[in-house]
Order: C-alpha cells, then sequence, then structure tokens
C-alpha cells in the first residue's frame, strides 16, 4: 500500500515547499493522540520531501541538468514524461517513520511527485503510477501557470487520487482502463 | 513550482487572525446551511482548507483542539459530508478538511448509516485518518457487510475494496475469521470469473438516437488478439462492466490480503486428507474447498495467466511497462502461495523456469529476474532443483549490463540485504560478485549509499578483505571507467575499431580497446572476485581518467568513500587476525600515493586512513617492529608530511607509542635509533629557521606530534635524551624567528612552544619520563586515549615540576 502521496518544489536554492500531501489513514496506536498526531504526520511528510528535493538535485548535477529548470512558455504542450528523472531510495525505520519505508519520485520541471510506500511494495507499479498521475495532476491543478491551484483546490487533486490511487492502493490498469477512467473524471489527456 | 501568487497565499492562510477566520467561518457556515450551497460555498471551504492545511501547530483557545475552527462548525461539516443532497464537490471539501485537520476529538461521523458507496469510501478516508483501532475496525465491518450483501441498484463495490485494502493495511486485526472468509470466496469470483465480454458504452442519449443493439464483442490481448481465456487487467476492451472493474481492484490487493489471510485454514473441514496433510489419498468425493484454499487456487491460476500475457508483444507502448510489473507481482504472488502451501510448488518450478529462459534474454524484463530469484531461493530445495545457473546469470550478467537504471540498481541491492544469509558463504556466486555489485554504487551512489552500509559487512571477510579495500579506494576511478564503458558501448560499429595500437591513445574512448590500458579497465570492470589477477598499479588509468575526476557522478560517488572506509575499518578490526592487519597496514602507506585526483577526496580519505592506521597499530602494536621498513620509508620522506599530514601524524604518534619493548620483545636499541634519526631528520627538515621556498610548511600538530614521539623514543633509549633536549631548546628561537611567524598562527606556535617546553622539563627527569611514556599496556579507557591524554599528562608533571608559571627553556 502507499502511505502517503507528496506533491513538492523541490527548490533548489530556496527551500523546499509541500505543495500538496494525502496520507492514507493513520495506523492505529502509533504514538501521541491530539494535535501531536498531526504535526507529527505533517513533519513526517516535509522530512520526506526534502529527502526528495535532496536526491532529485544530486540526480539532476549527475545527469548535467541545470537544477532549475525553465518553466516552458506554454502550459498546454503536450508533457512527455519519458525522460523525466525520477528515483527510488528507503528512509530506516525511526527515521521518520516507525517502520522502514520506500520512496518513489518522479521530477517534473520544478516539481516533484512522491509516494511512501510500504517495503515489500511493486516498485515497477509505483513508478507507472507516478508516471500518471503526473501528467493529470499537472493539467488538472494548472501546475505550470502562474496561479495557485495547488494550494487552493484540494478536491481536484483529491478526485485524482480517489481514482488512481484510492485510499493508497496502486491499480494494475492497463491503458484502456485508463482511458475509461479519464472518460469517467472527464480529463482530456494528451497520449 | 512555487509562485508568488502561492507564496502569497500561503502567507495570509498562516496569518489571519481567530476574529477574521470566526467570521469567514460563520459565512460559509450560512451558505452551506441556504437551500443550495454553490461556487461561493466551493471557494470558501477551499480557503478554509488551505487555513487549516498552512498551520502545524493549533491555535490557543479554539474548541476543536486540532485545528483552528469552531467546534459547531466541524459538527456542521460532518453533517454537510454525509447528506446525500449535498454535492459531490462540497463533500470532498469537507472530507479534505476534517481529513486534515485528524485526529479530532469532535468526530461524530460514522459510517454506519451510509448506503451510497462512494460516499461510504469518502466517509472512510476520514474515519480512517483518526489513528484509532476502534474506528478502523467498524469501517471493516462495513464495508465487510456492504460486500456481503446484494448492494443497491446503481452501487457498485468498486468503491469498497479499496477501502478494505487500507484497513487490511491498518490493522489487519480487524476482520474475523468469518468475514475475512466471506472477502476471500468473492475476489476468487471476481479473479476467475469476470465476464469476457466487452461492456457497453453509455447510450449517447437525446430523443433521436435509438440503442444500438450490437453484440458486445470479446475482450482481446494486449496484442490485439481475441481472448480466449478469463478476464485479468491484461484484458482490453473498449468499455468495461463492473465486474471487470472488481477483478482489477481484486488483483491490486491481491498480495496483501494472501499476506495478511492467506494462511492455511485454522480448522480443515476435509474429511478425505489424512491427519497429517498428506493428500496422497485423493477422495471419492473432493469436500468444498475451505474459502482460502480456493482463493489459492484461483489466484495461482490467474497468476499464471498473467505470466503467459506479460510475453505478448503490446499494441500500446505504454501497455508494455504494464505487463512487466504485473510479470514481477505475478510471480511474487506465486511465491507467497508456495510458501503458504507447498503443494504448488511442484507445479510452480518448471512453469517459472520456462519464464525465466523466456525473459532471462532481454533486458527490459530484467527487474522481474529478481522474483524469479528469490522464488527459486525460497523453494528450489524442496523441489530438489538447481537453479544455480539463475543465479549466476542474475549476479554475473545483470550488474555488468545495467548498473546505470536506478530503479533496478535498487531493487538488486534490496534483494541482497533480503537475502544477506546468501553471502556468508565465501565460495559462493553471490560473495563472489561483489565487484559487480559494487558496480551499482559507483553509479547510483546518493541514492544506495546507504543500503551498502547495510550491506558492506556481509561481504567482508578474510579472504575479501584486502580486495574490497582496493575496491573501496578505487570507487571513484570505477565510475570514471563505467562512463567509458557506456559511451564506447554506444559508438558505431565503425568507430570502435579506432585507434592504432602502435600510438598513445588520444582520448579515453580510444584507450578503452587500447593494448596499453585493456587489461587494466578489464580488472576494474571486472564481475567477479579476482585478487591474484590485479595489475601492479591502477595509477596509469586514474591518470588518464583525470579529465573525468570533476565529473558530478564520480564526485558524488567519490563522497561516499570515507563512509565506507570508515565502516570497513570497523568491520575488519573484529575479524583481522595479524597478517592482514599488517597486510592492511603496508598497503595503506602503498595506497596513499595511488588515488585517484579528486581534492577533497583525498583529503577525506586520508583523514580515515589515518586514524584507522592508529587503530590498527592499537590493535597490534608489534607491527610497528615488523613492518620498521615500510614505516621507516613513510617516515622519512618529507613531502609525506606536508602532502599526507593526517596519515602521516598518526604514524609518528603510533611509532611513538608503541616501538618499545613492553609491546614487542623484539625491538632494539638500535632500531630506535632509527626511527628517532629518521623522524629528527624530518623535524629538523620542517623547523629550518630561514625556510627556503622547498621547504614543505606543515601543520603545526603534526610538529607537535614528531617533538612528541620523539621525546618518548629517547625516554627509552636515554642516550638520545641529550639530542632531543638541545633540538626543544631551539623551539623557542624557531617559533619566534620571523619567517616562521609569517606562515604559522601565533596560537599554533605558542601551543607548539609550551609543548616543546613541558617536554623537556619531562626529560629532566628521565625514570618519571620513562613511566609517562611507557605505561602498562593500556586498560583503562585513560591510558587508550593517550593521544588526547598526552598534553594532559604533560600539564600535570610540568606543574610538579614548574610551580613557577611561564618557565621558558634557556
Amino acid at each position: 500500500m502507499v502511505r502517503a502521496f507528496v506533491l513538492l518544489a523541490p527548490g533548489g536554492a530556496a527551500p523546499c515547499r509541500v505543495l500538496y500531501a494525502r496520507t492514507f489513514g493513520t495506523p492505529p496506536g502509533a504514538g501521541p493522540g491530539g494535535p501531536r498526531q498531526r504535526l507529527r504526520r505533517k513533519e513526517q511528510l516535509l522530512v520526506v520531501a526534502r529527502q526528495v528535493a535532496s536526491q532529485c538535485q544530486l540526480l539532476q548535477a549527475s545527469l548535467g541538468r541545470p537544477s532549475s529548470p525553465q518553466l516552458p512558455q506554454l502550459p498546454d504542450e503536450p508533457m512527455s514524461l519519458q525522460d523525466a528523472p525520477g528515483g527510488v531510495f528507503q528512509m530506516p525505520p525511526g527515521d521518520p517513520f516507525p517502520e522502514r519505508v520506500t520512496v518513489v519520485w518522479l521530477s517534473v520541471l520544478a516539481l516533484a511527485f512522491a509516494l511512501v510506500c510500504d517495503p515489500q511494495e511493486n516498485l515497477s507499479l509505483a513508478e507507472i503510477t507516478l508516471r500518471r498521475l503526473a501528467p493529470r495532476l499537472l493539467l488538472s491543478l494548472r501546475l505550470l501557470g502562474p496561479g495557485a491551484d495547488v494550494l487552493l483546490r484540494p478536491d481536484a487533486a483529491d478526485g485524482l487520487l480517489d481514482r488512481l490511487l484510492p485510499h493508497g492502493q496502486m491499480l494494475f490498469l492497463n491503458e484502456r482502463f485508463l482511458q475509461a477512467m479519464d472518460r469517467e473524471l472527464g480529463l482530456k489527456v494528451s497520449r | 513550482m512555487f509562485t508568488a501568487a502561492a507564496e502569497s497565499f500561503l502567507r495570509q492562510a498562516r496569518e489571519i487572525q481567530e476574529e477574521e477566520l470566526r467570521r469567514f467561518t460563520a459565512r460559509v457556515s450560512a451558505l452551506l446551511q441556504g437551500p443550495e450551497a454553490g461556487p461561493e460555498a466551493v471557494d470558501g471551504l477551499q480557503r478554509l482548507h488551505l487555513s487549516v492545511a498552512a498551520t502545524k501547530y493549533p491555535r490557543n483557545g479554539v474548541c476543536c483542539d486540532s485545528c483552528r475552527l469552531d467546534g459547531k462548525f466541524v459538527e456542521q461539516l460532518q453533517t454537510v459530508l454525509c447528506s446525500p443532497k449535498s454535492p459531490e464537490q462540497i463533500q470532498v471539501l469537507c472530507a479534505a478538511i476534517l481529513r486534515e485537520m485528524s485526529p479530532c476529538n469532535d468526530l461524530v461521523l460514522s459510517c454506519d448509516e451510509i448506503q451510497d458507496t462512494k460516499l461510504l469510501s469518502l466517509v472512510s478516508s476520514v474515519l480512517l485518518a483518526q489513528g484509532s483501532r476502534g474506528e478502523v475496525a467498524a469501517v471493516g465491518q462495513r464495508v465487510v457487510q456492504g460486500l456481503e450483501r446484494r448492494l443497491p441498484e446503481g452501487q457498485s463495490a468498486r468503491f469498497l475494496l479499496p477501502v478494505l485494502a487500507n484497513v487490511t493495511s491498518l490493522s489487519p486485526g480487524s476482520l474475523t475469521e468469518e468475514q475475512t472468509n466471506v472477502v476471500s470466496k468473492k475476489l476468487a469470483d471476481w479473479l476467475r470469473y469476470a465476464s469476457i465480454q466487452q461492456g457497453m458504452a453509455q447510450p449517447s442519449g437525446g430523443f433521436f438516437s435509438s440503442p444500438r443493439t450490437k453484440q458486445p464483442a470479446p475482450i482481446t490481448e494486449v496484442d490485439g488478439a481475441v481472448a480466449t481465456d478469463f478476464f485479468t487487467v491484461l484484458s482490453v476492451a473498449q468499455h468495461y462492466t463492473q465486474d471487470q472493474w472488481l477483478n482489477v481492484q481484486a488483483f491490486s490487493m491481491l498480495r496483501n490480503w494472501l499476506l495478511c489471510y492467506g494462511g492455511k485454514e485454522l480448522d480443515t473441514p476435509n474429511p478425505g486428507a489424512s491427519a497429517g496433510g498428506d493428500s496422497s489419498v485423493t477422495p471419492l468425493v473432493p469436500a468444498p474447498a475451505a474459502p482460502r484454499e480456493r482463493l489459492r487456487d484461483k489466484a495461482f491460476e490467474y497468476c499464471q495467466r498473467l505470466v503467459e500475457q506479460s510475453t505478448r508483444r503490446p499494441l500500446k507502448k505504454e501497455d508494455g511497462d504494464l505487463q512487466k510489473a504485473c510479470l514481477i507481482e505475478a510471480v511474487t504472488i506465486m511465491d507467497i502461495i508456495c510458501k503458504q502451501d507447498s503443494s504448488y510448488v511442484c507445479r510452480a518450478v518448471p512453469f517459472l523456469k520456462v519464464l525465466h529462459s523466456r525473459i532471462c534474454g532481454d533486458a527490459t524484463y530484467a527487474r522481474a529476474l529478481l522474483p524469479i530469484a528469490q522464488f527459486f531461493l525460497n523453494h528450489s530445495k524442496l523441489a530438489a532443483v538447481d537453479s544455480d545457473a539463475i543465479y549466476k546469470h542474475l549476479f554475473s550478467d545483470i550488474p555488468a549490463q545495467l548498473f546505470h537504471n536506478p530503479s533496478l540498481a535498487f531493487e538488486f541491492v534490496q534483494f541482497c540485504k533480503d537475502n544477506s544469509q546468501l553471502f556468508t558463504d565465501s565460495s559462493s556466486i553471490f560473495r563472489q560478485s561483489f565487484p559487480n555489485l559494487f558496480k551499482f554504487l559507483a553509479w547510483n551512489s546518493p541514492s544506495l549509499i546507504s543500503e551498502f552500509v547495510d550491506l558492506l559487512p556481509f561481504l567482508l571477510d578474510p579472504g575479501t578483505a584486502i580486495e574490497i579495500f582496493h575496491l573501496l579506494l578505487d570507487l571513484p576511478c570505477l565510475t570514471a571507467a563505467l562512463d567509458i564503458q557506456l559511451r564506447a558501448a554506444a559508438l558505431p560499429a565503425s568507430e570502435k575499431a579506432g585507434a592504432d595500437p602502435a600510438g598513445k591513445p588520444a582520448t579515453c574512448l580510444e584507450a578503452f580497446h587500447h593494448p596499453l590500458y585493456r587489461s587494466m579497465f578489464q580488472y576494474l570492470l571486472r564481475s567477479r572476485s579476482a585478487p591474484e589477477d590485479a595489475p601492479d598499479s591502477l595509477v596509469p588509468l586514474q591518470q588518464l581518467l583525470g579529465s573525468l575526476a570533476g565529473s558530478p557522478r564520480v564526485v558524488q560517488c567519490a563522497e561516499t568513500v570515507p563512509v565506507l572506509l570508515e565502516l570497513f575499518f570497523r568491520v575488519v578490526a573484529e575479524f583481522a587476525d595479524g597478517s592482514l592487519i599488517n597486510q592492511l597496514v603496508v598497503l595503506l602507506l602503498q595506497r596513499s600515493d595511488q588515488l585517484y585526483e579528486i581534492s577533497a577526496f583525498k583529503e577525506d580519505v586520508y583523514r580515515v586512513l589515518g586514524s584507522n592506521l592508529a587503530m590498527l597499530c592499537g590493535l597490534r602494536p608489534a607491527l610497528v617492529v615488523e613492518l620498521s621498513t615500510e614505516i621507516l620509508e613513510f617516515s622519512g620522506a618529507v613531502s609525506n608530511i606536508q602532502s599526507k599530514e593526517a596519515i602521516f601524524t598518526h604514524m609518528a604518534w603510533a611509532v611513538g607509542e608503541f616501538l618499545s619493548v613492553s609491546h614487542d620483545k623484539r625491538c632494539t636499541v638500535e632500531q630506535i635509533t632509527r626511527f628517532f634519526e629518521t623522524l629528527e631528520a624530518v623535524l629538523f627538515e620542517i623547523t629550518q629557521l630561514r625556510p627556503q621556498a622547498s621547504t614543505p610548511s606543515c601543520a603545526p600538530r603534526a610538529i607537535s606530534v614528531l617533538m612528541a614521539t620523539l621525546t618518548k623514543l629517547a625516554a627509552r633509549s636515554q642516550d638520545l635524551i641529550p639530542r632531543v633536549s638541545m633540538f626543544l631548546s631551539k623551539m623557542r628561537t624557531f617559533v619566534q624567528s620571523p619567517a616562521v611567524t609569517s606562515v604559522y598562527c601565533e596560537e599554533d606556535l605558542e601551543e607548539i612552544l609550551i609543548r616543546a617546553t613541558e617536554l623537556m622539563n619531562l626529560l629532566k627527569m628521565p625514570s618519571v619520563a620513562q613511566f609517562v611514556f611507557s605505561p602498562p599496556v593500556a586498560s583503562t579507557q585513560f591510558q587508550k586515549e593517550v593521544n588526547d591524554s598526552l598534553p594532559l599528562a604533560l600539564r600535570m608533571v610540568t606543574q610538579l615540576l614548574e610551580p613557577a608559571a611561564g618557565s621558558m627553556p634557556v
């Protein structure tokens, strides 16, 4: 299962920012209740985001790309995510989650998308899921535009996650199933 | 990207005052109570969500203790969420706000009364976020109930399965055996008996359109062929039916479900089987299969079908990726099923062997080789099957070909960690392949360094220590060599013939096949451990690859080496015998000249080597005597004090500490004198009053340590005392000389002078000096840390000898 999804701006020189984060259930009995639990959740996701940002910058450096790429002028350009850099790393128990987790991430322009997964999860499927979430989120939240939709339209992000990653369950969807899902959501994704 | 607009919104949301928030909340509340909650209400809820999400800490004095919102409003949100009249977008936003503020004490939400499955899923997402076992159990009960009964018209179980999967993962104990049996039965049906015909498109509607009376078409495979077997996730249709969606959901959650609830039945209502579970006697009338057994059976069949479907050539390229993911999942599930019921092993083994031979030559399927290998590791003993060829291919060929694939690299290293017991057998293919494993690290350093820190101890033993020592020091060079290898492979065939073998190669690429360098490249890029093939030195290759030393990937790799070296020494210290320690010390001194030219890299490596050199000498003090030739050679070279200060200093310290009869009976006066003279010459060279351009400047610490070492040696061979004393007395002039004061800072010079004074004073009482410098074999922590405690000891003695402070040498 996926425990959390994080959409972040890695930043580069600026500090990394979590733009949208969604956890899928809280394991019961896992520590303090009340506001401290909420605080802990937010801190854990921030730690994940920072680690993703760091890995992203290191990978960009080793690939010889600038760390803060210029944004394309036209946000409607079809996104090709085949070359989008990404990676996977593990976070040990206790840092920041009680159990070990594996983080799969994908970087698109100045943003990064990450899935926090249980240790034995199918990482190939996680990568596929991210490559499907990313363009749809870019489209629905107009992430390449100047606005702040990502902050003000959590319902759009939730709607996408509820279909592609319901309750943190990754789905084995072939292309036709994906098309059917896009039809249900009213999305027009370029193919 | 984080735009100025977004930044400004975030700041506003954080800084919003309580009063303003209260007013805003009241307005939204009123809008929600109105007959039609329109766009204004949506906008208000979105802004409220941001104001909750933007803050980490609760505000003081607000009703709900985990957020900033009024308790009554929170209650209203729950009511609106559950009301069937609320528009979907409003419900989604209410759920988002409630989740964002979780855990919340004021939650009165319950899923019991909700009939709509989509809404049930939404409400569950809030309940499951509370972190309460009771809530999770309640959701679990409700969902199973929903799956058990016939759902109302228009409702789909499709939205319930993910909730169930989440419940299972959060708290597996929340479902009873009976409930899991109910679900297992349904899962088996959905997996095996989904419709094999395509769904119908929704009628386009309109007054004038007539419903088409086309026959539904059959489903197809990903390569376009008409499907001749049951429906799976790799089945293609224009439109899908509800039960086909359930098929996808069921498979997606299958692995975790089997792990939680797939084990052997607790009670065995199977009259046909004998007590020991031996099924060699087939009953005349087979008993109805228990739900778990039936699910295992259908799941196994499903996985077999998927494996067959996974190697078809897809019409849509993207389906290729899914095929591989399905293959990996199918093999993993078969492995789990075989663990839970070993009667499946004999069916799985031949099947997977065929699969392996089909995909082992195709690099795009490489990631699937790992679960296959894991299967055979788990079960081949039971099946008495020889799977060595599979492991050999996996460890010899795959890392060499695919080290540059970061996902494969990660999964491969995970595989090694999960099966670390394989590496304990030194003759095994796994252990012998460690050079191949390091290629993953060399190329993908940032993401794999922490995995290798876990893995390295399993690779180290007396047989591999030396080779791994070299390998670690050569790791950045390996990165550069891999880069060349990739580029050479990408060259068109016409260019590969390339250079004139008689001349010198013009570029690194040309050198790759050139006779001068080929064997060095081959050794560095070897797949198996081969200490006997090691060339005398890789320095020519390091120099050739010098242009790549600044490349980001090489630099990132170089940064991991000090960490691994430190770990290396820590592990080796636990098992190394005298001979190995001696070998390492000799190599350490040798290799310090043969490192890839990356400046920060060399500094860090020297630092680690230096401190561990001291550690090794502490483990085996006799080596100072046994390796006196090598140590003298190293210590006598003045250039070493400048270029490798860390190593030199620790070496000098070790000589001072351990070159004595109390540590090794073979230590003679001649040896002490020889070491003394060598070090004295070095110290003389670096403390000239008028340093020439050629005189190396060096760290003050080195001067201090040299002085201390000479003093220690003199304390043991008292003929040397006058020489040292005279030398030390000249230090005052040294530190005051104008040429020297321009090179070193005041504090350092003062420190040197103080140390020289203390040492001189100590030598005035030779027997005390001997005591201080030749303590009994260290048994206390204080004595062990002489390096740090010597100054303290010296100061104590000085104060005893010279009650008047600030006495200077005459």
